[in-house]
């Protein structure tokens, strides 16, 4: 342990292009691009399936397919693809060597919590209300915004918490198809071997704090967001979701 | 605690049970050695290997022969690189492991390797003599090389490492992480007047899949392969010719725990058998064996006993 803190006491594992500052800022973007982006795939179908009740177990079935799928197989499934299509569609290879591959596993990762906790968040929302809601003359879409979002908002969040929490954890494996982000430590820790297991081990805490810490500010911020008594309550209720720590 | 006990009692008899096919089987491969070769001790071995097809394959071959010849062979292949792999052998886990004599070498005292596969061999020797002893090395070598495509090498009109220093700017390098602390790398590639780190620089493991790749899409110019690397042959790669002599000669040769080897009632035998794979294994077949393996998709232990027959290795 003492070689890991002489790791994190060294200057120049703070400066530059592969320094912990840059490290963790490269970490930071690809994981929120990465949530973004499964968020505006993951949570218009969660809501819609939600609401509707209809295709559903399909939604659902087919995003934990993707969750079955490890990220590394998707990494280098992704990797001879995207390489390929650059000169077609024009982007730089450089991109599809390392952005696309390790963006491509890190969405399909992020999806099913979101998805399938906007879908079970929006279930279990009292079916009385709705109809109560509908009796009083709302429309589908004012009902979706005015009455199940808001009461499901504490278990949507905790999808989204799940996302964040998956995708920080594993974008260090971007390292592989040289992309930069802690996993960097961690992969180059591992091929200098006896020599690099205090880098290695440097990245893994890093990342631990990181992704510890991005799951507190959101707890912080699901807790304000949630209605008050409305969140036990409804929490209790959407026993299939996904509880943010897993 | 009496729980505990009698747990304990419970776990010995159904061990001393499990063992008794164990030991029949022992006793009647025992014996059938007996019938065969009038004698001697063949004890279990365990062979290791690194996490690559190169390393697999040698393994299994060396598994085949002495299975063939009547030993047990416990395979634990898959243990990693170099620096993962070796304290693994050092520590008595594994008995026998393929290893490349330059690397080999290098891992203990780097300044000691030479362009010579028998000099490396004998130096590597002398560096483990304590508990290990190295066998026949093969004619055949894997080293590291500069690679490039085709397309690069034409425009640019290139064959050799020498002739990258003048055009480092305009390439786009591949290149291990690895390599800034590996005087074969980093020094190898400043012995050519190249900076290090180049200014267009990926960070991909050495003779892995993605730098391949890497290079055949065009996201780098040069990649860090290995000589014998099947991706070579596939995509038509050009391997820059080291005309500096940089790299160790890296011939395969096993290496086996002296400890094992006491317990073998006849050790020439054993290292005879061996020695007959190695000086039958060239560069070509190599690479040739390589190929079938990973771009064919044929299995390690296919592969092996195809080569091992027909070299009439298994009569």
């Amino acid at each position: 342990m003492s070689k890991v803190w002489q790791w994190f006491l060294d200057p120049v594992h703070w400066q530059g292009p592969g320094g912990v500052p840059t490290r963790v800022w490269e970490h930071v973007w690809i994981s929120l691009l990465s949530v973004a982006a499964a968020t505006l795939v993951g949570l218009p179908i969660g809501l819609w399936t939600g609401h509707t009740g209809r295709g559903g177990n399909l939604a659902v079935n087919l995003a934990n397919i993707g969750r079955a799928i490890p990220s590394y197989a998707i990494l280098v499934m992704v990797l001879p693809i995207s390489l390929a299509l650059a000169p077609t569609l024009g982007y730089s290879p450089n991109l599809g060597l390392s952005f696309i591959p390790t963006f491509t596993a890190m969405v399909l990762l992020a999806i099913p919590p979101i998805l399938v906790n906007a879908h079970a968040g929006l279930l279990a929302v009292d079916r009385d209300l709705i109809e109560s809601a509908r009796g009083m003359g709302m429309k589908e879409t004012q009902i979706l915004g005015r009455i199940e979002v808001p009461l499901a908002l504490g278990v949507i969040v905790g999808g989204f918490r799940t996302a964040v929490l998956n995708v920080i954890a594993t974008a260090t494996i971007g390292a592989i198809v040289s992309f930069g982000g802690l996993g960097r430590f961690i992969i180059d820790g591992r091929l200098r071997g006896i020599a690099g297991i205090p880098e290695l081990i440097a990245g893994a805490i890093l990342v631990t704090v990181l992704a510890v810490g991005v799951d507190l500010l959101l707890g912080g911020l699901q807790k304000r967001m949630t209605p008050r008594g409305v969140g036990i309550a409804v929490n209790q209720r959407a026993e299939g979701a996904e509880s943010p720590a897993a | 605690m009496r729980l505990t006990g009698a747990r304990h009692y419970q776990e010995d008899t159904k061990m001393r049970l499990n063992r008794l096919p164990i030991l029949l089987a022992a006793l009647s491969l025992l014996l059938l050695a007996c019938g065969s070769d009038g004698g001697g001790a063949r004890p279990t071995v365990r062979i290791g290997s690194d996490n690559f097809y190169e390393s697999r394959l040698m393994a299994e071959i060396y598994a085949q022969i002495l299975e063939n010849d009547g030993y047990t062979v416990e395979r634990t292949f898959g243990l990693g690189s170099r620096q993962e792999r070796a304290p693994v052998f050092s520590d008595g886990q594994v008995d026998l492991v393929p290893e490349y004599v330059g690397s080999g070498l290098g891992y203990y005292d780097v300044s000691q390797i030479t362009g010579d596969g028998a000099t490396n061999r004998d130096r590597l020797q002398a560096s483990i003599a304590e508990f290990a002893t190295v066998l026949g090395i093969t004619p055949g070598e894997d080293t590291n090389a500069g690679v490039v495509r085709q397309d690069t090498a034409d425009e640019l009109g290139i064959d050799s490492m020498s002739d990258l220093a003048a055009i480092q700017d305009q390439l786009r390098w591949g290149i291990p992480p690895d390599c800034v602390e590996n005087p074969l790398c980093k020094g190898a590639l400043e012995q050519y007047g190249i900076t290090y780190p180049p200014a267009q620089l990926e960070s991909l493991a050495a003779c892995d899949v993605p730098i391949a790749e890497a290079l055949n899409g065009d996201a780098v110019d040069f990649a860090w392969l290995c000589s014998t690397q099947p991706a070579i042959v596939q995509y038509g790669f050009v391997v820059l010719a080291d005309d500096l002599d940089t790299q160790p000669a890296e011939n395969i040769a096993p290496l086996v725990r002296n400890d094992f080897l006491d317990k073998v009632s006849d050790a020439d035998d054993f290292k005879a058998l061996l020695d007959a794979a190695s000086a039958l294994m060239t560069t070509e077949e190599l690479t040739t064996l390589g190929v079938a393996i990973a771009v064919d998709q044929r299995e390690v232990d296919e592969v092996a006993k195809e080569w091992l027959t027909s070299k009439g290795l298994l009569g």
